[in-house]
């Protein structure tokens, strides 16, 4: 009994082993570098894409394992469009809206072709990856784009004062950083808690409690160490806050709304789903519009992170939303995935990134290594989903 | 009855159409230059690799849709792998060659294999190549080459994948050019009346006698026309040749042997078609294990153009050729598409590549060009079908 408990919880919790694993790794090949606080702040800020990409795919692969190629270009051709602006000294928020505009403007060029005319999602989002590449050289005519503006870095992430200031505390640590941690950890076992009550008062089923302690005891600690870390480089990095809050608006969207509900029913079975009165063509164009949304916020995080846009930027982007959906158990057949597979997965794909940069991997192996690893990931689900059946 | 003929010819000659009113436009625009000898040798040499590959993606799309997204950054990954082999290593062209061809063999083999067998979605199996290839490409070649690009091959592998079949100055009437172009029109009218008498002997419906003629002499003045300019251009381009033989060869396969009506069957319904005993999965690990060949064959050919392996060769092709098939009215749910079709597709887009770089239109909109025909096409092609389907 407590044999088969343990493979059960081994199997549902690969990926959380798989990403200690590769930690560990990349612990003894860089030497510790990778815990350090500084590296473990830049973790963050430069992977920032990846977890609010990975949110947006995360919506169009549960309808169906449907993708977006296009995203990469897009955070290009946005990001690139707001450097214009601000380099033409418009507002700041003006800027915002208008990178956020254009991104969900692409996504409802692209929702309308694939849910309307059912244009296969990878030819629509193929043509757009290339026309929005094209787009954004024509846009920034091939140059790099500077961007100067403080209050656009620093509520971004980019540049050196983009993080939360200490309201508190002494000069080498952030005391402001660690009482937010602590407040979060609190919160996150209220929740827990309160949540337990209340099953158990509707009479639903609960875990056993001792499951339930380990496992918040294991978050908690988590998020603290975490916390501590960022508490000893500078702080709370602006583009976290970004990250958390997408990650809990989609969290929200995906259990808690009919929207949510919906695209789990169309990605498991379209044809009941329309069946039972849903317009699957709606769901679709809803998921892909926001893709685009976070495609565009997406955009501003990368260029306030790079403090300037390139006509380069956001290739291969799109590998590594896909790859983080999947890695953190997203189906490639649709209906499957929920936020916190997402966050494991681009975690792991934000260490990869991290520890082959620390490591001084050449950028052409790491193609090879990003492209082995979403071939692993998948044939990972699509093995362990056909023993299910 | 009369215009409901002259609306289904129109409409049955959509692409070819489109293709003879984008030529005119480019050579109006060009100032007759697009009409040139030496651009008719562009329009084929530049252009070969799209006809290869888009002969590998149609076999693909039509078992249901499924591309390959990793040719382009294969076929910088065998430039690399062949540079290496013959430049670098001095080996024989003969066993570079043989040896690149067995290396496709194997990567068809494992993209066969994950895509058949254990039921990877084609477009993350091969998005995991694209990212891979050109990444294990470009790092070949920097790391054998100061300047990222191997050269020079060898002039016998030149001779072989480029260059021109008794090659005469430009200008000059090239004889042999202009016999091959005489003997295939001949080879088109005696197949195309062949064919309509075998159909009226089984008791077949068949076009009528006259229709048959007129297309074969269209087809005719078309292929004089290309040999007429090609011969004044200063020969065949090699490069014609290993297209036309692999055309043809697919053409044959498609629509006259068993395997070929396979893919059309598993395209149009995989279940039923599994059902009724074929076996499903050995189709498709054929499909990419093909597509990975015809990709090999690319890379020579392109090598060849470039008369080096360089590190940008092959981006963007897998555009290319899904933009061939789908233009070519190749379904993008599988079960319909000719070669023929591709055929066309792929000119087009090799005359709209030649017009926009005569025209001297920026590379980034070319890109933004490409993406566009390339969904424009797919809408024709789902509105189209919608209809047929309605009626």
């Amino acid at each position: 009994m407590k044999g088969i408990k343990l493979t059960d919880v081994l199997k549902k919790y690969t990926m959380v082993i798989a990403l200690i694993l590769v930690l560990i790794f990349f612990y003894i090949t860089t030497g510790g570098k990778i815990l350090y606080a500084q590296n473990i702040n830049n973790l963050i800020s430069q992977n920032a894409y990846v977890f609010v990409l990975a949110a947006g795919m995360l919506l169009c692969i549960l309808t169906g394992g449907n993708i977006d190629l296009a995203c990469g270009s897009v955070v290009c051709f946005a990001g690139g469009l707001g450097a214009v602006m601000l380099d033409r000294d418009m507002n700041v928020w003006f800027a915002v809206i208008a990178m956020l505009v254009c991104g969900t403007i692409i996504g409802i060029w692209q929702g309308f072709w694939i849910a309307y005319f059912k244009v296969p999602p990878f030819i629509a989002t193929l043509s757009g990856m290339y026309a929005f590449r094209g787009l954004s050289n024509v846009l920034l005519q091939g140059y790099t784009v500077g961007i100067r503006n403080t209050t656009f870095l620093n509520v971004f992430g980019g540049g050196a004062d983009c993080y939360i200031p200490d309201f508190m505390g002494s000069a080498n640590f952030n005391t402001t950083c660690m009482v937010i941690g602590i407040g979060i950890a609190a919160i996150y076992v209220i929740v827990v808690l309160r949540n337990r009550i209340s099953a158990k008062a509707n009479g639903y089923e609960v875990e056993a409690l001792p499951s339930v302690i380990v496992k918040s005891v294991i978050i908690c600690a988590v998020v603290i160490w975490l916390f501590y870390k960022l508490a000893n480089y500078k702080g709370i990095p602006t583009s976290l806050i970004w990250i958390a809050l997408v990650l809990l608006v989609y969290s929200y969207i995906t259990t808690k709304t009919t929207m949510g509900r919906y695209l789990y029913a169309v990605g498991g079975n379209e044809k009941a789903t329309v069946l039972s009165g849903i317009d699957s063509r709606k769901v679709y164009f809803f998921a892909y519009i926001n893709m685009g949304l976070m495609a565009g916020l997406g955009g501003i995080l990368t260029v306030a992170r790079a403090t300037q846009a390139q006509p380069t930027f956001g290739q291969g982007y799109e590998m590594d939303a896909i790859a983080a959906c999947f890695i953190g158990g997203a189906s490639a057949y649709g209906g499957e995935g929920n936020i916190f597979g997402v966050i494991i997965g681009a975690v792991l794909m934000g260490v990869i990134n991290q520890g082959m940069s620390i490591m001084g991997t050449d950028a052409n192996y790491q193609k090879v290594v990003k492209g082995l690893v979403l071939l692993f990931a998948i044939i990972f689900d699509v093995m362990s989903n056909k023993k299910k059946k | 009855m009369k215009n409901a003929n002259v609306a289904e010819v129109l409409k049955k000659n959509a692409m070819l159409i489109v293709l003879v009113l984008v030529y005119i436009y480019f050579t109006a625009r060009t100032g007759g230059q697009m009409f040139q000898p030496l651009n008719f040798n562009a329009l084929i040499t530049q252009n070969a690799y799209v006809y290869i590959l888009a002969t590998g993606m149609l076999v693909c799309m039509l078992t249901g849709g499924n591309i390959d997204l990793s040719c382009g950054s294969f076929v910088c990954f065998m430039g690399a792998v062949g540079g290496i082999m013959m430049v670098v290593k001095g080996w024989n062209p003969i066993v570079s060659i043989l040896l690149m061809l067995v290396v496709g063999i194997v990567y068809g083999c494992l993209l066969g294999f994950l895509i058949a067998y254990v039921n990877v979605p084609p477009w993350i199996a091969t998005l995991a190549g694209y990212l891979a290839f050109r990444g294990w490409g470009t790092k070949l070649l920097s790391a054998n080459s100061t300047t990222g690009s191997i050269a020079p091959l060898p002039d016998s592998f030149l001779n072989t994948f480029s260059g021109k079949v008794f090659s005469t100055g430009v200008g000059k009437m090239n004889i042999p050019c202009l016999v091959a172009g005489i003997v295939a029109c001949v080879i088109v009218f005696v197949a195309s009346i062949m064919s309509r008498a075998n159909k009226v002997k089984k008791g077949y419906e068949a076009d009528s006698l006259l229709t048959v003629l007129a297309r074969s002499v269209i087809a005719s003045a078309a292929i004089m026309l290309f040999a007429y300019k090609l011969g004044l251009a200063g020969g065949i381009p090699t490069a014609l040749i290993w297209v036309v033989v692999i055309v043809l060869i697919y053409s044959f396969v498609t629509s006259k042997t068993i395997m070929g009506r396979y893919f059309y069957t598993i395209g149009g319904n995989a279940e039923a078609t599994r059902l009724s005993g074929i076996d499903t999965k050995m189709i498709m690990f054929v499909a990419y294990l093909n597509m990975a060949v015809l990709t090999v064959i690319t890379s020579y050919v392109v090598m060849a153009r470039f008369q080096s392996a360089n590190s940008t060769a092959g981006t963007n092709y897998e555009m290319d050729a899904i933009a061939a098939c789908v233009v070519g009215g190749v379904s993008a749910y599988g079960g319909s598409g000719k070669v023929l079709g591709m055929v066309i597709g792929a000119t087009l887009i090799g005359v709209i590549n030649l017009g926009m770089s005569l025209t001297g239109v920026d590379a980034n909109w070319q890109k933004v060009v490409k993406g566009i025909v390339l969904l424009a096409a797919v809408v024709f092609d789902i509105v189209a079908s919608k209809k047929n389907a309605t009626r």
